[in-house]
């Protein structure tokens, strides 16, 4: 594209194109986790259309599978449905760091452009847009916001539609589901040995309020403390020896 | 048919009330940024959260019977080497199997 050293800036379409097409490996991924979080939200009693709500209007998947968890276990009325809306609440909290490295690409848009595109801005999103680089446009932001949108929102709800047809889940074992998608999303946060102590931290803290009060919900804010308090201790550990 | 459709109030609700936090997660990092330095014990607290919450999730079931436990040491092992669906699958074959024979 370029000639004599003048690079000759890609149209917005071409830019959009081009998001389109650096997604399409990660909405492979995608799609089938999406059909497993339906199924499950139907085991829950979710409807498709109370599925398609929360995927459009969320629209973050580690955190709906934890809500679709939550409401599977205790229900959505009263204090149940402020638990969940707190769990949605700190597995989302990674999305102030993420955002927080994309500032100055932001930093010319303006404030109402910007809070439209973050809306989208999921672990995908980010990396993609971290790997564009300084030349991002909002129109590549928006050919792979799109893409993934469109992608989470039909894999759901079909996911809940074909779950609905499953008379009884937990014959098959398929109440481990759930355990095992923790587990590879937990995965997914992995950093090396230094995950270690804020996680056990974490469950210690969670076995000892579960072994109290059962059902509830409040082992995972006595984990989340926990990991959180360990994993402070050593950030500042970690810039003092640096 | 009709039963897709239902709206559930109670779960719309919730849907709107995360659907608020977690946009408000989203535009808060850079304005976080432009307004407040946060020191490395708050960065590394954040950046622990989603794992400690996921930990707490799931602590309590996996460990709730031999069987279970072993099954999720299992998951945890192929977790970061083959797709996910596979290691739910495996997961979900491996509970099948264990909690008849243990």
């Amino acid at each position: 594209m370029s000639t004599d050293g003048i690079t000759i800036p890609a149209s917005p379409r071409q830019e959009f194109a081009a998001g389109v097409v650096h997604c399409l490996p990660i909405v492979a991924g995608a799609v089938p986790f999406g059909f497993l979080l339906g199924s499950l939200a139907a085991k829950a009693g979710l409807s498709a259309l109370d599925m398609g709500l929360m995927s459009a209007l969320v629209f973050a998947g580690s955190s709906q599978f934890v809500a679709v968890e939550l409401l599977d276990k205790n229900g959505s009325g009263g204090s149940a449905g402020l638990a969940v809306i707190g769990a949605i609440l700190l597995v989302n909290l990674r999305h102030l760091l993420m955002g927080a490295t994309l500032e100055p690409r932001f930093r010319g848009i303006p404030r109402a452009r910007a809070g439209l595109a973050l809306f989208f801005m999921t672990d995908e999103q980010w990396a993609l847009a971290l790997r564009r680089g300084p030349e991002l446009t909002l129109a590549y932001w928006y050919g792979v916001a799109a893409t993934l949108y469109l992608a989470w929102l039909a894999s759901t709800v079909a996911g809940t539609l074909a779950g609905a047809l499953i008379a009884d889940p937990t014959a098959w074992g398929l109440d481990f589901t759930f355990i095992a998608v923790f587990l590879c999303l937990l995965a997914g946060f992995w950093r090396g040995v230094g995950s270690l102590p804020p996680w056990l931290a974490s469950a210690a803290a969670a076995l000892a309020v579960h072994a109290l009060s059962p059902g509830g919900t409040w082992h995972i804010i006595a984990g989340a403390l926990a990991g959180g308090a360990v994993a402070a201790i050593q950030g500042k550990r970690r810039a003092r020896d640096a | 048919m009709l039963e897709s459709l239902h709206l559930d109030w109670s779960v719309f609700a919730i849907v709107l009330g995360g659907a608020l936090v977690t946009w408000m997660t989203r535009i808060g990092g850079p304005w976080l940024v432009a307004r407040v330095r946060l020191g490395p014990a708050a960065n590394a607290a954040l950046e622990a959260t989603p794992g400690a919450v996921l930990v707490a999730l799931v602590a309590p079931a996996a460990l709730s019977r031999p069987s279970d436990a072993l099954a999720a040491a299992f998951v945890c092992l192929i977790a970061r080497r083959v797709p996910m669906v596979v290691a739910v699958a495996a997961g979900v074959a491996a509970v099948v199997l264990l909690r008849r024979l243990l």
